[in-house]
């Protein structure tokens, strides 16, 4: 099993050829990748796109992220580059209920995240936490009249998933 | 018939054997002349960084040349220099592949092209017929790419025509893309009356247990199933999907080409290439009309190579 810790440490290197190859690497670790979720999604905003896409290519295979990653991919999926916030959602999706407490930042991100790919992830995260996202009903109610049929969608189904 | 698909298998066995061995091919590999082999690689993000590694693009290479099509997912780069660098490795041996790309795809700014590569000795391809499947509702990621092909192994007037439909599903929504998917499949069914031959193909994160959706499609077939195919060897995501009897020029030959042990890789080495091993699926290489006379009456073994 590759060293989670140092190709953690390896993401922040100065040379972008180093911090893709820790990216690379990490991706092959495929769910042993898990610990390094958060720095995962922190290289979505690296200037390198390999090193991009291969944080990228790690995510999706990386699984639901550990219960303490929570409170950090809660701050990020607030926060304002675009691929950081979509896969910060993303894992807390992931997470379902154990992310409740990322419910207010999930809902404001359905009305005023700058990328729409952002928002309709937030709408299918929200419906991935459940009842325990049912403080964010009336703001999906507000997204599932929206124009955009996929957030619309997503909306519906978030929704239901909640009941009540 | 039968002998045909026999022949067949035992050439793919062949070609193993030729893949197993490490040197490079002095030819290109020898394909049956009873077939046309039709594979989904995804080939994950495949990008500057992969083709900068040799060894990797040497597998790759010799993966591509045991087929007639493969429809890859996960071209992943800025440049447009990725597919035609790969096609020009996989010519090196003097084997004459070419390509079509789909546009760059995906919700983010992170960017996914499919493309088919086929050899030209064997399939064509109607360039007008190279498109990407409309998604007004934006039910899919990516959505898929398509084209229509035909074998150049037998006269023009018996070849088998189908469409080719290239997928990969996004992993964190896969029951509702697969939904997406059948309709899909429908539509491409009824996009032109003179072709009852659709192939969706590619890595649709999901094996046959969660292909309820696709029961909507009457006589829906699959090539893959009862084994991973994934290089982890844990799970089936890669499948070739089609009708019966509408597709019965499909020989029942399918198979799942893994990477460590056809190429003697580690598991290291393998993930290297991929995550995915490809899988394939034989089909006759001429029309086979009518219901009632299916190239070979029951499925043949699965190989796994």
């Amino acid at each position: 099993m590759p060293d989670i810790a140092a190709l953690t440490a390896a993401l922040a290197a100065d040379v972008p050829a180093t911090r893709a190859e820790a990216a690379e690497t990490l991706c092959r670790a495929g769910t042993d990748a898990v610990a390094a979720a958060v720095p995962l999604v922190k290289a979505c905003g690296d200037a390198d796109d390999q090193v991009r896409e291969w944080a990228v290519a790690a995510l999706e295979e990386l699984g639901p992220p550990p219960a303490a990653a929570i409170s950090e991919l809660t701050a990020l999926a607030g926060g304002a580059h675009q691929l950081v916030a979509y896969w910060a959602t993303t894992l807390l999706g992931r997470s379902g209920k154990a992310a409740a407490a990322a419910t207010p930042t999930l809902a404001k991100s359905l009305e005023s995240a700058g990328d729409p790919a952002v928002a309709e992830r937030a709408a299918w995260a929200l419906g991935k936490i459940g009842p325990a996202a049912a403080a964010a009903k009336p703001a999906l109610e507000r997204s599932a009249a929206a124009s955009s049929p996929r957030l619309s969608r997503l909306a519906q189904e978030a929704l239901t998933a909640i009941g009540g | 018939m039968r002998s045909v698909v026999v022949a067949c298998l035992i050439v793919l066995g062949a070609a193993a054997s030729a893949a197993a061995q490490y040197a490079q091919p002095a030819a290109p590999t020898p394909k049956p002349a009873g077939a046309i082999l039709i594979a989904s690689f995804n080939i994950q993000v495949f990008g500057e960084s992969k083709m900068a590694k040799a060894q990797v693009v040497d597998v790759l290479a010799r993966v591509v040349r045991q087929f007639d099509i493969v429809a890859v997912q996960e071209v992943r780069a800025k440049s447009d220099e990725i597919v035609p660098a790969f096609v020009r490795a996989i010519n090196a041996d003097g084997s004459r592949y070419h390509y079509v790309i789909g546009p760059r795809q995906g919700r983010t700014v992170s960017k996914e092209q499919y493309t088919f590569i086929y050899d030209t000795t064997r399939i064509e391809v109607d360039p007008s017929s190279v498109g990407v499947v409309p998604d007004p509702q934006n039910k899919l990621h990516r959505p898929p790419m398509h084209a229509r092909f035909r074998t150049k192994i037998t006269p023009a007037e018996m070849a088998f025509t189908f469409w080719l439909v290239d997928i990969h599903t996004d992993p964190d929504e896969v029951p509702q893309e697969l939904d997406a998917l059948t309709g899909v499949f429908q539509a491409m069914q009824a996009a032109r009356p003179d072709e009852d031959d659709v192939i969706l193909l590619g890595d649709l994160n999901a094996g046959p247990p969660q292909f309820k959706s696709f029961q909507r499609i009457p006589g829906v077939a699959w090539a893959v199933s009862g084994v991973t195919t994934n290089t982890r060897r844990t799970k089936t995501y890669d499948n070739l999907v089609f009708t019966r009897p509408a597709t019965s020029e499909y020989l029942g030959g399918w198979g799942v080409l893994d990477l460590q042990s056809t190429f003697g890789l580690s598991l290291d080495q393998a993930l290297e290439v991929s995550d995915h091993n490809p899988v394939w699926g034989a089909f006759y290489p001429a029309e086979v009309r009518g219901a009632g006379m299916p190239p070979m009456a029951g499925a043949a073994a699965p190989v796994r190579r």
